[in-house]
């Protein structure tokens, strides 16, 4: 195996608020090998964006602080880093495209502006030969008229082609790994797959790596190479997309693939739902997050928190403690559309 | 934007009028009237019948509006001369459109703007036009000739106060945004809401005991004077010598409305500074791998400053008018304590004078602050 480009390892980030401290990210470790596409699934809240933000050193304190942990950057543990050393990292080798590109660019600046200030911070060029890179990168994303763009205002764009832009500043200092949080969220259905497919076009072209931070499972499915299901905090299953999407051990994954709607699906008329909602990331339950949610739960659940361990296919790990013994396919859909064990449906 | 200029003067002047009949009445309704004192003595009788011809105030309300609004706006004398800053006027104007067109960088439209602004100002205070706005029922001098010789000392004392109130205010307020929640923050917050509770007589009563009478005691030296704006033979000292007289006297007032008004400014620019702190486009500026400095400087000062521009192009509508009770405390001789000597002896002519031209200051800082808006964000455009 190849030296990962990124390790992550126990990382833990609370955010201190006034109803107590919020263990947003909790003790979650990954490992991330140069080129790979890595997609991480979650609901609202189980701790993917804070994920990211702390990779990027973008937790501010005092309100957010990364407490314990290890983020290692080609061997480096970017934790123990200076801010200036920092700053050569953000946007130079580890860049960021955010979920809402309509409020991530600056109103008072031209697009021109912000995309050579970018480069000329992190490569060794003059302005001029940074107008240049900034035009081919505007090029590259598809952007027409390039050139004349680069003196318009981020208002002068729509939303997709402001995501463009954000993605031209990501990728212009080609960087090694590209993060990016929900980047289609906010933007139309229609031009959501074209800028996927561009953006995943762009980074497999400079060999970049990408950590893709999702709800929509159908994007990971279609883009990514490994996945990792979070869920309040902690990674609940990883392992490639074949195994999360054929082969699911935890039963939270089973739920989330049971919440897609798909178009192969016949005679389902209606999209399940995992019953019970997500517990706070304030007082979190002992034992297993999932449990209170959960139909397998049995005493163990209760009272100790599943590790991560080997379960299924090779390489696919699980947190969860009868994730050999227990048979998702015996799982079925209550009246309510709520996933329940077959032998509990009452109907 | 010619369109919109026009428009918005159209409304401006539409204003003006209402507000101009709306003060004119009120005077009319207030009582008394300019010659009331003269009538307590009863020797005064062919006097008044005099002054009420001359000054036509048996006329109707609605005719001596009429004659006041006529002489208002007509100029009394208007030469030739004048063709030189007009024509400059006019072209500063449609060249200030041109660049305005053509320009693609707002900064580069901005600067030249302002330099057009200035020309125009220039040009004006070069033109020779005066207008008859009557002569003050006290003391009968011409109104026009009374206004502009305190105007130089509002002015004075009113730009020194803002220029002093923005020099601290706004870096204070971005240093507290900056450092939010820490013990300086705390402070400048406490601070502010001081000043800003404090009455104005109160703080400059209490610097003219403390700056001007205590320390000349304590240290024998005199360093600021209690009132005036000059002492008696200013004439005869060196330049630098009447520069030492005038700061000596200018300070302290300028000093008392700059406490209360820079708290304003200070709350303000926090707040707004505050709030692009938090937006998501300084994430991405963080994101870029920029130094805190260029963060702070480049992306959040240029959006945080935006709002500060109403503000202070309010503020100078307001200076125009004079500050009434700091100049009144101070003994110094602008519109303000003129105003409020006008008001008090029911000076027709003269309060309309000043209102008018508060009103006027008011108008014109509104269409600049909507302009400067412009120029400051790209978004804003003009219908």
């Amino acid at each position: 195996m190849t030296e990962p480009l990124l390790s992550v390892d126990n990382l833990r980030t609370y955010f201190s608020t006034e109803e107590g401290i919020v263990r947003a990210v909790d003790g979650i470790s990954f490992d991330l090998a140069p080129g790979e596409r890595r997609g991480v699934v979650g609901e609202s809240g189980s701790g993917k964006s804070v994920t990211a933000m702390s990779i990027m050193g973008l937790i501010e304190p005092p309100a957010g602080e990364i407490v314990t942990g290890e983020i290692l950057f080609r061997g480096q543990n970017l934790l123990s880093l200076g801010e200036d050393e920092m700053q050569d990292i953000r946007g130079g080798q580890i860049a960021m495209i955010f979920q809402d590109p309509m409020t991530a660019l600056n109103p008072v600046y031209t697009v021109g502006d912000q995309l050579v200030e970018t480069i000329v911070l992190h490569q060794d060029v003059s302005k001029t030969e940074a107008r240049e890179i900034a035009i081919q990168a505007l090029d590259d994303v598809q952007i027409p008229n390039a050139k004349e763009k680069l003196f318009d205002y981020p208002h002068q764009f729509s939303g997709g082609m402001r995501q463009r832009v954000m993605i031209a500043m990501g990728l212009s200092c080609n960087p090694e790994l590209l993060i990016a949080d929900e980047p289609t969220t906010a933007l139309d259905v229609t031009t959501q797959a074209q800028i996927m497919d561009l953006m995943l076009q762009l980074a497999d072209d400079r060999g970049t790596a990408v950590l893709l931070i999702t709800h929509d499972l159908g994007v990971v499915a279609g883009f990514c190479d490994t996945v990792q299901v979070m869920y309040a905090g902690g990674i609940v299953e990883a392992g490639t997309a074949d195994d999360i999407f054929y082969n699911p051990q935890h039963p939270y994954t089973w739920g989330l693939l049971g919440s897609m709607a798909r178009l192969d699906a016949v005679q389902q008329d209606r999209l399940h739902s995992i019953a019970g909602t997500p517990p706070s990331v304030i007082d979190l339950p002992p034992g297993c997050r999932f449990r209170p949610r959960c139909a397998f739960a049995t005493d163990i659940c209760g009272r100790i928190l599943p590790q991560l361990r080997e379960a299924g296919n090779e390489g696919q790990t699980v947190a969860c403690h009868h994730a050999d013994e227990m048979d998702l396919k015996t799982l079925a859909v209550d009246s309510s559309d709520r996933i329940v064990k077959q032998d509990e449906v009452v109907s | 934007m010619l369109a919109y200029i026009t428009r918005r003067l159209v409304y401006g002047l539409v204003t003006l009028l209402a507000l101009s009949m709306v003060v004119f009445g009120l005077l009319q309704a207030s009582g008394g009237g300019p010659l009331n004192r003269l009538r307590l003595n009863p020797r005064m009788q062919d006097l008044i019948q005099e002054l009420t011809e001359l000054w036509g105030l048996d006329k109707p309300v609605y005719q001596q509006y009429l004659t006041w609004l006529k002489n208002y706006v007509t100029p009394e004398e208007f030469g030739l001369q004048n063709a030189i800053p007009i024509v400059m006027v006019l072209a500063a104007v449609g060249g200030t459109f041109l660049i305005a067109r053509y320009m693609k960088s707002h900064w580069k439209g901005g600067v030249i703007l302002l330099m057009w602004v200035v020309a125009i100002i220039v040009s004006v205070a070069n033109m020779n036009i005066e207008f008859n706005w009557g002569v003050s029922f006290q003391g009968g001098g011409s109104v026009w000739d009374l206004v502009f010789s305190r105007a130089g000392a509002t002015f004075r004392l009113g730009f020194t106060a803002l220029f002093l109130a923005l020099l601290i205010g706004i870096p204070l307020g971005i240093y507290q945004a900056v450092r939010q929640y820490s013990f300086f923050d705390q402070l400048g917050t406490v601070g502010a809401f001081l000043m800003f509770s404090t009455p104005i007589f109160v703080v400059g009563i209490g610097l003219q005991i403390v700056l001007a009478l205590y320390l000349e005691k304590w240290t024998g030296v005199k360093v600021f004077y209690v009132a005036g704006m000059n002492e008696p033979g200013y004439g005869d000292l060196s330049f630098w010598g009447q520069m030492k007289d005038t700061l000596q006297h200018l300070m302290l007032p300028a000093i008392s409305i700059a406490l209360i008004s820079l708290a304003g400014y200070a709350r303000f620019q926090r707040a707004s500074m505050l709030e692009v702190l938090h937006s998501d486009y300084l994430r991405t500026a963080k994101a870029k791998g920029l130094p805190r400095r260029t963060i702070i400087v480049k992306h959040a000062l240029r959006n945080a400053l935006i709002p500060i521009v109403t503000l202070v192009s309010i503020d100078i509508a307001f200076i125009i008018g004079g500050a009434i009770i700091t100049e009144s405390i101070f003994g110094w001789p602008g519109l303000g304590s003129l105003y409020i000597t006008a008001i008090d002896t029911v000076d027709y002519p003269l309060v309309m004078a000043i209102v008018m031209i508060i009103g006027i200051g008011i108008v014109i800082m509104n269409i600049v602050a909507d302009i400067m808006y412009g120029v400051m964000d790209p978004r804003v455009r003009y219908e």
